[in-house]
C-alpha cells in the first residue's frame, strides 16, 4: 500500500485529466462549434464592410457620421429670440471618425513625410565649442533619410561613406598620395607630423595584406579656413573661458566680474537686460556660482596681486599698441566682414509647392473660381448707359461746380458756413450748366419715338401720331374741335385708343425709367459730408409753373394753382370702396381679354374664337382702318347696352361681348377686301355652296344642343329656343371667317355677285328682286325657323317703338346673325347708317312682298320691330350658357 | 358760441421715448400710440389702462390707423414696412414691404378692407387687407418729394406732399386735383361735411381750403411749426381748428373768424407733433416726448 501510494505519488502526469466519467451517462457529444465570421471591424467594433461581398467599401449606417441614421441635413432656423448661428462647416464634419483615421480618405495623425529631407546641401556648419563640442546631438539623431542625387550615384558606383572619392589604390600608392598632400602656408616640418609612428606600425601590418589589395582613397577632409580673430600666434588656442551658459568667463580684454553676471546695464542703468540662457539657474540666484562652470585655469590667478597686474597689463598694452614691430603697419580699419550672401527674394505671390507633396483633396484650393457671371458687372457705367439708350454726360458737371465754387467764394455769408446755402439764388444763374448736368432721358426716348413710325401707311395719322406724343391733351381737344372732319368721333376716340397703345408699346426703356426718377434739385453734398447744411426743400416747388408760385405768394389760390388730370383707379381699389368703376368709357384691355386656355370641348368647338381675338386684338392696335373704328363705335355700344341690361353680372357677360366685337371686326375687313376682288373677277355664283354650309351649320347645333342644352332648356318655350339657334349659329359661324381672313375669296364668297349686292345698295327697289332670285335655294331650308321667329316675333309686338327705331340705327339690336350676314355680303362695308336706314327700307318692302330669301333674310323681314325683346331674351340663354360652361370647364 | 375750456383729464406716460402718433380708434374709446421704440401701445385713455404692446417694426413707427370694427390696426415705420395686426392676438397678420422709403403716414379705407400708405418715396400705396396679396394693388406716383399725410374718405383720398401740393383723388370720377399750396404741407386733415381741407403749412400756418374751388378760406396762425411735420385736426362739431405747435401749445382757432380761441399748454417748449380729436365728443389726445395727455372738459368727465 505503501509503496503503491508512494507509487502514485512519484508518478508525473501531464496534461488536464478528462472529467470524472459516470458510467450512467452516456456522453453528450459535443455540437460542433462553427467558428464566428471573421469580420473585419473598426475600432468600436463595428464591421468595417458591407455590401457587396462583404469586402468592397465602407457603407450603411454603421459607419455613417455621428449618428445611426447617417449625417441629418440641417434646416436652417432664426427666430428673433435665437438668432441662427452661422455655422461653417468644413469638410471633417461630414466624416467618420475612420475617415481620419490612417487609413481614411483625409487622414490626420502626424507622420514624417517620405519626402522629409532636412537641407539638401548639408551646408557647412559651425557647431558651438561648448561643453558639449562638435555636431548637436540631435541633429545627429534626425538626420534626414534624403539624399542628394549625387550622393545616391556615389553609392550606386560603390562608395561608402567615410570614403574618399576616386580610383580605389593600393595601399602603397595610398600612402604615397598622402605624402604628397599638398598643404598651403607653412608645411609643417616632417619630423613634427605625429602620423608617421602609427604609419610605421601600419606598414608592417601590409605585408600581411597582399599587395593587389585595393583601397579606396581617403575622404577629402573639407579645409574651412575660420577668421582669426584674437591675436594669439597662428593655430594657438587659449584656455577655453566659456562657461556653460555660454557667456566667455574671464577673457582677456574684459572684466571678469561683468560677463559673470547675466544682468547687463545697458543706457547707463536705465535698462537692465538678460543676457545669457536660463538654464537651471534662477534669475535671482545671480551670486550663486555657476553650478555648471568646468574649473578651468583660466580661473586661477598666474600671479600674486591680479589686479595691480591688470594695471600693469593695460599699460602693457598700451605700449604695445603705441611700439608697432618694424615693418608692420597698424591697420587703420578693422578687418573686412565676411560677405554673407542673402537668398534672393521670393516673388510676392510665390507659393511653395513642392514637387512630390501630396495634397489633400480637402484642402483650400488656391486655383480662383470660373467667372460664371454673364459678365454684366464688368460693365462700365457709359457701357451700360449705352445699353439703356442714354447719352453720355457732356463734362459740364466739374465746370457747374466750379461756377459754384466760384460763387461761394464771392459769398461772404456761403464762405462762412461753407457751402451755398441758398441755393436758389445761384441756380438761377446755373442752370445752362445744370440742365446738362443729368442725363437727358427725356430727349432719348423722344428721339426713339421719332425712330418708330407705326401708321407709316396713312402719313396723316402718322402726323396725328406724333401730334399726339408732344402733347396729348392739345391732341385730344383738337381732335374734339376740328381738325378731321372726315373722321366720326367715334373714329377719333378709337383712333385715341391706338394712339395711347402705340405710345405704351414702343415707349423706350429710358422713358419708363423717366417715370420714376425725379432730378435732384441740388447736388447731394450730403452723401459726403454729412456735417454741412441741407437747404430747406420748400423753394423746391414741385412740377408748380410760375404762374402758380405767383398766385400762391398772393394767396390767390383757386383755379390758378388748380390743375385737374385724369386718374383712372385701380378695378379693386373701386371694389374696395364701393364706388363704381369711373372712365368705362374707354375700354381699356383687361386680364379677362387675355385667352384662357381650356380643355373642354368648346374650346374646340370655338378654338377659332380664341385664335381671332388674339387675331383682331392685334389688328385693332395699328391697322386704323375706318371699318375698324365703326366696330369701335359698335362695340362700345354693345358694351354699354349690355352693362345696363345685366349689371348684377358684369363678369360672366364680358367674354360675349368680346367675342361679338371681334367677329365683327374681322367680318369688317374681310369684307373690304372682297370688295376690291369683287369687281376683278368674281361674275358668276353659284348658290349650292350657300345650301350646304347651312346644312352643315345645322347639324353642328344639334350636337351642340343634344350636348348641353337638353335638360333644361327644354322646358322654355319656342321663342326661347329660337332665340338660342340663332346664337348658335353665331358661335359656329365664327370660325369660318377667321379662316377665310387671308385667303383668296372663296366657299360662299367665291359664287356671290358683289356687283349686285353694291348695285342693290344703290337702287333698293331693283336689289330686293335680285336677292330673292338668288337666295330662293336658301329659302326651303330656312323655313322652319322661320315658323318659330314669327310666333316669337308675335309674342314681343308690344315693345317699345321708340327703342325700336334705336335698335334699327345702332348694331346692337340688331341680331347677330342677320347682322353677319349683312357684313359677309357687304352690304355694310362703308357706312355704316345708311345701311341701317336701308334695311329699314328694305324690311319695309320685303314686309309687303312677303318672299323669303335665307334664314337670316327671313328673319330680317318679319322681326323688324321685335328685334329687341328678343335680343334680350337670347342674350340671357347666352348668359346661362356660358356659365354653364364655366362650370364645367373647371 | 363759447367753447368750454379744456383741461387735462389724464396724463399718461408711454415710456416710448418718443410718441410719433396718438390716434384714436374708431369711437374713440381707445387709442394708440406709436412710439421712437419700434413698438405700438393700445391704451384705454380714459381709464389711464395699458392693453397691449405690439412689438414687430424694425424702426420707429411713425403711423398707425384702426380698422372700423377695432379688430385690426395697421402700422407704418421707418423699416420702409407696413403691417396689419391683429388687435387681440397683437401678431402681425400681414407685411407689405412695397415702399421703397420710410412709411410717413397710414390710413383705412371706411369699410376698412383698404389701407392707403405714404412714404418718403414719394408714393401713395393702397394695400389690399382682404386678400393675401403682398403687392399694393395701385401705386399713386403723382408727388415729387415726401407724402407727409393721407386722408381717405369714402371716395377721396387726401395726399399731403413736401413738394407743396395736394392732391385730391376722387375715386368716383376717376380723377386727380392737384393744389399747389406754395408751403410744404405736414399734414392735412377733412372737414366733417367733407366740404374744406385743413392743411398744416411748413410757414407755421393752417389753412383751410375749399374742396371745390380750391380757394383758400381762412389761415390760421400764432402757432410755431419750426422743421416739424407739426399735426392738425377739425373739433368734433366742425367749428374750431386744431394744431399743436412746436413751443407746447395746443390752440383752438374758431373755423369762421380764425380767432385763437383757446391755448392748451401740454408742456414747455417742447413741440406737441401729434394730436387726435375724438370722432364724437370733445375729446383730444396730444403728444410730446413720450408722454400722452387726454384733454376734455370737467362735466364730460363727471
Amino acid at each position: 500500500m505503501v509503496d503503491s501510494d508512494s507509487e502514485e505519488e512519484n508518478i508525473i502526469r501531464f496534461g488536464t485529466p478528462l472529467e470524472p466519467y459516470e458510467e450512467d451517462e452516456v456522453p453528450a457529444k459535443r455540437k460542433f462549434q462553427q467558428q464566428p465570421d471573421q469580420y473585419a471591424v473598426d475600432a468600436h467594433g463595428r464591421r468595417r464592410f458591407h455590401g457587396a461581398f462583404t469586402g468592397g467599401f465602407s457603407a450603411g449606417y454603421g459607419n455613417t457620421v455621428g449618428t445611426p441614421e447617417g449625417w441629418i441635413p440641417t434646416s436652417f432656423k432664426s427666430s428673433r429670440s435665437e438668432k441662427a448661428q452661422v455655422s461653417n462647416f468644413r469638410p471633417e464634419d461630414f466624416m467618420d471618425e475612420e475617415d481620419r483615421g490612417e487609413f481614411g480618405i483625409a487622414p490626420r495623425h502626424l507622420q514624417t513625410n517620405n519626402e522629409f529631407s532636412g537641407q539638401k546641401r548639408q551646408r557647412q556648419q559651425q557647431f558651438h565649442d561648448g561643453p558639449i563640442p562638435g555636431e548637436p546631438v540631435l541633429q545627429q539623431l534626425v538626420r534626414a533619410v534624403h539624399e542628394t542625387a549625387a550622393v545616391k550615384m556615389l553609392r550606386a558606383m560603390g562608395w561608402r561613406e567615410g570614403q574618399g572619392t576616386g580610383e580605389r589604390l593600393a595601399k602603397e600608392a595610398k600612402r604615397r598620395a598622402k605624402e604628397q598632400h599638398k598643404v598651403y602656408g607653412c608645411y609643417m616640418p616632417p619630423e613634427m607630423r605625429n602620423e608617421n609612428p602609427p604609419q610605421t606600425d601600419e606598414d608592417s601590418s601590409d605585408s600581411e595584406i597582399d599587395y593587389e589589395t585595393l583601397f579606396a582613397p581617403d575622404d577629402y577632409e573639407p579645409y574651412i579656413l575660420q577668421r582669426k580673430n584674437d591675436r594669439f600666434g597662428l593655430g594657438y588656442s587659449g584656455l577655453s573661458r566659456h562657461s556653460v551658459l555660454g557667456n566667455l568667463v574671464g577673457e582677456y580684454g574684459s572684466d571678469a566680474g561683468s560677463s559673470k553676471s547675466h544682468l547687463v546695464m545697458k543706457d547707463k542703468g536705465k535698462k537692465v537686460s538678460i543676457r545669457g540662457q536660463a538654464f537651471g539657474v534662477g534669475a535671482f540666484e545671480a551670486d550663486d556660482d555657476d553650478i555648471y562652470a568646468t574649473e578651468d585655469m583660466s580661473h586661477y590667478d598666474f600671479a600674486i596681486g591680479g589686479a595691480t597686474i591688470d594695471k600693469q597689463k593695460a599699460k602693457k598694452t598700451k605700449e604695445k599698441t603705441v611700439n608697432i614691430l618694424e615693418g608692420f603697419v597698424k591697420s587703420s580699419k578693422p578687418l573686412p566682414s565676411v560677405p554673407s550672401y542673402p537668398p534672393p527674394a521670393l516673388p510676392r505671390d510665390y507659393v511653395p509647392a513642392p514637387a512630390g507633396s501630396r495634397r489633400s483633396r480637402f484642402e483650400p484650393t488656391t486655383e480662383t473660381p470660373r467667372n460664371q457671371g454673364l459678365g454684366r458687372h464688368e460693365l462700365t457705367a457709359a457701357a451700360r448707359g449705352a445699353l439703356l439708350g442714354e447719352s453720355p454726360v457732356p463734362k459740364t458737371i466739374t465746370d457747374s461746380i466750379s461756377n459754384e465754387n466760384k460763387q461761394v467764394q464771392s459769398d461772404p455769408i456761403a464762405r462762412v458756413v461753407g457751402r451755398n446755402v441758398n441755393f436758389v439764388s445761384t441756380s438761377d444763374n446755373t442752370t445752362e450748366t445744370k440742365e446738362l448736368d443729368f442725363i437727358p432721358i427725356k430727349d432719348s426716348g423722344k428721339e426713339l419715338s421719332n425712330v418708330f413710325k407705326p401708321f407709316v401707311s396713312d402719313p396723316q395719322k402718322q402726323a396725328r401720331y406724333e401730334r399726339y406724343l408732344k402733347d396729348k391733351n392739345s391732341v385730344i381737344q383738337e381732335n374734339n374741335s376740328t381738325i378731321d372732319d372726315r373722321l366720326t368721333e367715334w373714329e377719333r376716340s378709337r383712333e385715341l385708343m391706338e394712339f395711347e397703345q402705340a405710345a405704351k408699346l414702343y415707349k423706350p426703356l429710358s422713358g419708363i425709367m423717366e417715370e420714376r426718377f425725379t432730378h435732384a434739385s441740388e447736388p447731394d453734398d450730403g452723401a459726403l459730408n454729412p456735417l454741412c447744411a441741407v437747404a430747406k426743400s420748400s423753394n423746391n416747388y414741385g412740377q408748380a409753373t410760375p404762374e402758380q408760385i405767383e398766385a400762391a405768394m398772393k394767396g390767390a389760390f383757386g383755379s390758378i394753382t388748380r390743375q385737374e388730370t385724369a386718374w383712372r383707379p385701380e378695378s379693386l381699389v373701386c371694389k374696395r370702396f364701393n364706388v363704381p368703376e369711373p372712365g368705362t368709357t374707354r375700354d381699356e384691355p383687361k386680364k379677362e381679354d387675355k385667352p384662357k386656355v381650356s380643355y373642354s370641348i368648346f374650346s374646340y368647338l370655338e378654338s377659332s374664337v380664341h385664335d381671332k381675338e388674339s387675331f383682331t386684338k392685334e389688328q385693332t392696335k395699328f391697322s386704323g382702318s375706318k371699318s375698324l373704328n365703326m366696330d369701335a363705335i359698335n362695340r362700345t355700344k354693345l358694351n354699354e347696352r349690355e352693362k345696363n341690361e345685366n349689371k348684377k353680372e358684369p363678369t360672366p357677360q364680358m367674354p360675349v361681348i368680346i367675342n361679338n366685337s371681334t367677329g365683327c371686326n374681322k367680318r369688317m375687313t374681310v369684307a373690304e377686301l372682297f370688295l376690291k376682288e369683287s369687281e376683278n373677277d368674281l361674275k358668276n355664283k353659284d348658290q349650292g355652296v350657300v345650301v350646304t354650309e347651312t346644312i352643315n351649320k345645322f347639324d353642328k347645333m344639334d350636337l351642340y344642343k343634344s350636348i348641353f342644352l337638353s335638360d333644361s332648356e327644354n322646358e322654355e318655350d319656342d321663342g326661347g329656343e329660337n332665340a338660342k339657334t340663332t346664337d348658335h349659329t353665331d358661335f359656329i359661324e365664327k370660325p369660318k371667317n377667321t379662316e377665310r381672313n387671308t385667303s383668296p375669296p372663296r366657299g360662299i364668297f367665291a359664287n356671290i355677285d358683289f356687283d349686285e349686292l353694291n348695285s342693290w345698295k344703290r337702287n333698293s327697289e331693283t336689289k330686293n328682286s335680285e336677292k330673292a332670285t338668288i337666295n330662293t335655294t336658301t329659302e326651303m331650308i330656312a323655313n322652319d325657323t322661320i315658323d318659330k321667329k314669327g310666333n316669337h316675333n308675335k309674342q314681343t309686338d308690344n315693345s317699345d317703338p321708340i327703342k325700336d327705331i334705336e335698335a334699327n340705327v345702332y348694331g346692337p339690336k340688331i341680331p347677330e346673325s342677320l347682322k353677319n350676314r349683312l357684313e359677309d355680303t357687304g352690304a355694310l362695308e362703308n357706312n355704316f347708317k345708311p345701311t341701317f336706314r336701308s334695311k329699314e327700307q328694305r324690311d319695309l318692302v320685303q314686309e309687303v312682298d312677303s318672299s323669303s330669301d335665307s334664314d337670316s333674310w327671313v328673319e330680317a323681314k318679319e322681326a323688324k320691330t321685335k328685334k329687341q325683346k328678343k335680343k334680350k331674351s337670347k342674350k340671357h340663354k347666352s348668359k346661362h350658357k356660358k356659365s354653364k360652361h364655366k362650370k364645367k370647364d373647371r | 358760441m363759447s367753447e368750454p375750456e379744456l383741461s387735462t383729464l389724464v396724463t399718461i406716460k408711454c415710456k416710448q421715448q418718443n410718441i410719433r402718433a396718438v390716434r384714436f380708434n374708431v369711437d374713440g374709446s381707445y387709442c394708440l400710440t406709436c412710439g421712437a421704440d419700434k413698438k405700438i401701445k393700445l391704451w384705454n385713455p380714459h381709464k389711464q389702462l395699458h392693453l397691449k404692446t405690439y412689438g414687430g417694426h424694425a424702426n420707429e413707427v411713425l403711423d398707425a390707423a384702426g380698422a372700423c370694427d377695432s379688430s385690426h390696426f395697421v402700422s407704418c415705420s421707418s423699416d420702409k414696412s407696413v403691417i396689419l395686426w391683429d388687435v387681440t392676438t397683437g401678431q402681425p397678420i400681414r407685411r407689405y414691404r412695397g415702399h421703397a422709403s420710410t412709411v410717413t403716414c397710414v390710413k383705412f379705407n371706411e369699410e376698412s378692407t383698404m389701407a392707403v400708405s405714404g412714404s418718403v418715396d414719394n408714393t401713395v400705396a393702397f394695400w389690399d387687407t382682404l386678400s393675401r396679396r403682398q403687392e399694393p394693388v395701385q401705386v399713386l406716383k403723382d408727388a415729387k418729394d415726401t407724402i407727409t399725410a393721407v386722408q381717405v374718405t369714402n371716395h377721396e383720398i387726401l395726399t399731403c406732399s413736401v413738394d407743396c401740393h395736394m392732391r385730391l383723388y376722387d375715386i368716383r370720377v376717376g380723377k386727380m386735383t392737384s393744389d399747389y399750396i406754395g408751403q410744404i404741407v405736414t399734414f392735412g386733415s377733412i372737414t366733417h361735411d367733407g366740404q374744406c381741407f385743413v392743411l398744416s403749412c411748413a410757414d407755421s400756418t393752417v389753412k383751410l381750403f375749399d374742396k371745390e374751388s380750391g380757394e383758400l378760406l381762412n389761415t390760421f396762425s400764432g402757432h410755431e411749426s419750426k422743421d416739424l411735420l407739426l399735426e392738425n385736426a377739425v373739433n368734433e362739431k366742425d367749428s374750431h381748428i386744431i394744431s399743436g405747435s412746436a413751443n407746447g401749445e395746443v390752440l383752438y382757432w374758431d373755423l369762421i373768424s380764425s380767432n385763437c380761441t383757446q391755448k392748451l399748454v401740454h408742456c414747455k417748449q417742447k413741440p406737441v407733433v401729434s394730436l387726435s380729436q375724438h370722432p364724437t365728443e370733445n375729446y383730444l389726445l396730444t403728444a410730446c416726448e413720450d408722454e400722452v395727455k387726454l384733454w376734455g372738459t370737467k362735466a364730460m368727465e363727471e
